[in-house]
């Protein structure tokens, strides 16, 4: 279990994350949403140890994590997709996805996981030998997903990744993240489409300018008129 | 066109050597976004570190030579630690301020430990030369070349075939995801400040028995590591091997055509040119590394 209790985060001087608490628990598929510089990948970057908080705990199944770097993180089971696919262009199919299973030391295992994310993604497999720089932008996320995959974490933390995709591909998007919580891993995703965060989520934490401002399962935020009018308003969904 | 074929030879026996230096730069400046200059100065520390093995301490010619690119690579790793690690979130201007210093350092160091006058380190190579046909070389510099291509082999395999390699690469292109895949960024800074220095002793220790070491030819060597990596694209690492034997050949034609004197104008010279054309560098590939 992933609890947070009153984590602060500053840019400098900029206060980025104001007294953040949030708990995931095993199995659980958790949403954040919230605008843009609301901090939710802050969130994600602070336990995934690319920023240090400034205050508060962070603990894993009880260990307090906070400030520990992306590394030890990695190896205690929490891997983080970032915003923007954030691929190695000019590292192969293949290569970012042994990247992904840098820590790991078991050849054998790595080699059945890589299998099985070939045969899941078949067109990963079909560009194996290519510099992910010249795949589509769908084919870059799912690179990214399988990456993040390839280090077996018990928990995946998604940054937007829908973002920039067609409709379609976005569909296929949400349908990996729920297929990654079926096999029993927890999901923490931060997504700008709210509708679909909400509708596929357990439980979900509203952000707002640094804090969390509303929390619940994802269909009492569905239902709350403040979250509807803020985030759904209006707004044609896709997915 | 005899000549022509002698100075084909020629300048690829120097082109092996800038392309080592070459390949270390850009590999230093891609990964650390570090311009270093004590690049030159790690070649003249190569250059002397193998005169005092072999002709101070009367150690074996090719375990001086490994001894002297080992003990640059150490120099290497320390000038990382100490300089680089500590000035890591410095501005630039700071960094370059403090790699200029350091420079000016090892120089008047290489000074005060050996003296002004220039040494030759002593080689077990015959002094006549082979003769192929049309053309001749020296035993020494077909050594040279041998061991040149087999460092750039050696060093394209690490960085393409090994999974530290792939991660060198990774944070080449991306340092902050390179993190959370779990490589130590700061570790990868120090190997590859390490290497870069060491693959520029060695060319050091490679060419000391060839041409004269003196306290101050790190300078123009410095120089030209920087002419090499610009003609093959800044952070390019295929375009500073060419970089390197483009400016062999040059050299070596220009200085058998056209003048001696000006040989190392001419290097210079087609930087001008190429910066002028193609400011990208000769080698605008797609890709940057590997």
């Amino acid at each position: 279990m992933l609890r947070l209790e009153n984590v602060s985060v500053a840019y400098g001087r900029v206060a980025a994350l104001k007294g953040v608490s949030l708990e995931l628990r095993e199995g659980e598929l958790i949403s954040l949403i919230g605008a843009n510089g609301a901090g939710k990948s802050t969130t994600l970057k602070t336990i995934s140890g690319l920023l240090k908080p400034l205050s508060g705990r962070i603990t894993w199944d009880g260990e307090p994590i906070a400030g520990l770097p992306p590394r030890e993180i990695l190896r205690r089971g929490i891997a983080h997709c970032p915003e923007g696919r954030r691929v190695f262009p000019h590292l192969t199919v293949r290569e970012n996805l042994a990247m992904g299973a840098l820590l790991r030391q078991d050849g054998a295992g790595i080699a059945s996981d890589l299998d099985a994310m070939y045969h899941r993604f078949p067109r990963l497999k079909e560009r194996a030998g290519q510099a992910a720089g010249t795949l589509s932008g769908g084919e870059q996320q799912m690179l990214a997903i399988a990456r993040a995959l390839m280090s077996r974490p018990r928990l995946v933390m998604f940054d937007e990744p829908s973002l920039g995709l067609a409709p379609n591909l976005v569909e296929q998007v949400f349908r990996i993240v729920e297929e990654v919580r079926l096999q029993g891993l927890m999901v923490l995703m931060v997504e700008q489409n709210a509708l679909a965060a909400l509708s596929l989520c357990d439980r979900a934490y509203l952000m707002e300018t640094g804090c969390v401002v509303r929390s619940g399962t994802g269909a009492e935020l569905l239902d709350s008129g403040d979250v509807r009018d803020a985030y759904l308003g209006g707004r044609a969904f896709a997915a | 066109m005899q000549q022509a074929l002698q100075h084909l030879v020629n300048g690829t026996i120097l082109g092996g050597t800038y392309a080592l230096l070459g390949i270390g730069l850009t590999l230093i400046f891609g990964v650390m976004r570090v311009v270093n200059f004590t690049h030159g100065e790690l070649y003249a520390f190569g250059a002397y570190m193998a005169y005092g093995l072999v002709a101070l301490l009367r150690l074996d010619f090719y375990l001086s030579l490994l001894l002297a690119t080992l003990l640059g690579t150490a120099l290497g790793a320390a000038i990382e630690l100490l300089l680089l690690r500590p000035l890591r979130r410095a501005d630039i201007d700071s960094v370059m301020l403090a790699m200029i210093g350091a420079a000016l350092v090892l120089q008047n160091a290489n000074m005060w430990a050996w003296g002004g006058v220039a040494k030759l380190v002593p080689s077990p190579f015959a002094g006549t030369p082979l003769v192929f046909g049309p053309v001749s070389v020296m035993p020494l510099r077909l050594f040279v070349l041998g061991i040149s291509c087999a460092l750039l082999v050696g060093f394209w395999l690490l960085l393409e075939r090994t999974r530290a390699g792939i991660a060198m690469r990774a944070t080449f292109q991306d340092a902050e995801t390179a993190s959370l895949m779990g490589v130590r960024v700061g570790w990868v800074s120090t190997a590859t400040f390490a290497i870069g220095s060491g693959l520029a002793a060695a060319a050091g220790a490679l060419l000391g028995p060839v041409f004269m070491v003196s306290p101050t030819m790190g300078d123009l060597v410095g120089l030209k590591a920087f002419a090499i990596v610009i003609l093959g694209g800044l952070g390019n690492l295929p375009g500073a091997v060419i970089g390197g034997f483009a400016l062999g050949y040059v050299e070596e034609f220009g200085g058998g055509f056209l003048s001696t004197e000006y040989r190392d104008a001419f290097g210079f010279l087609l930087i001008i040119l190429v910066l002028a054309v193609r400011p990208q560098g000769l080698v605008a590939l797609k890709e940057r590394v590997g």
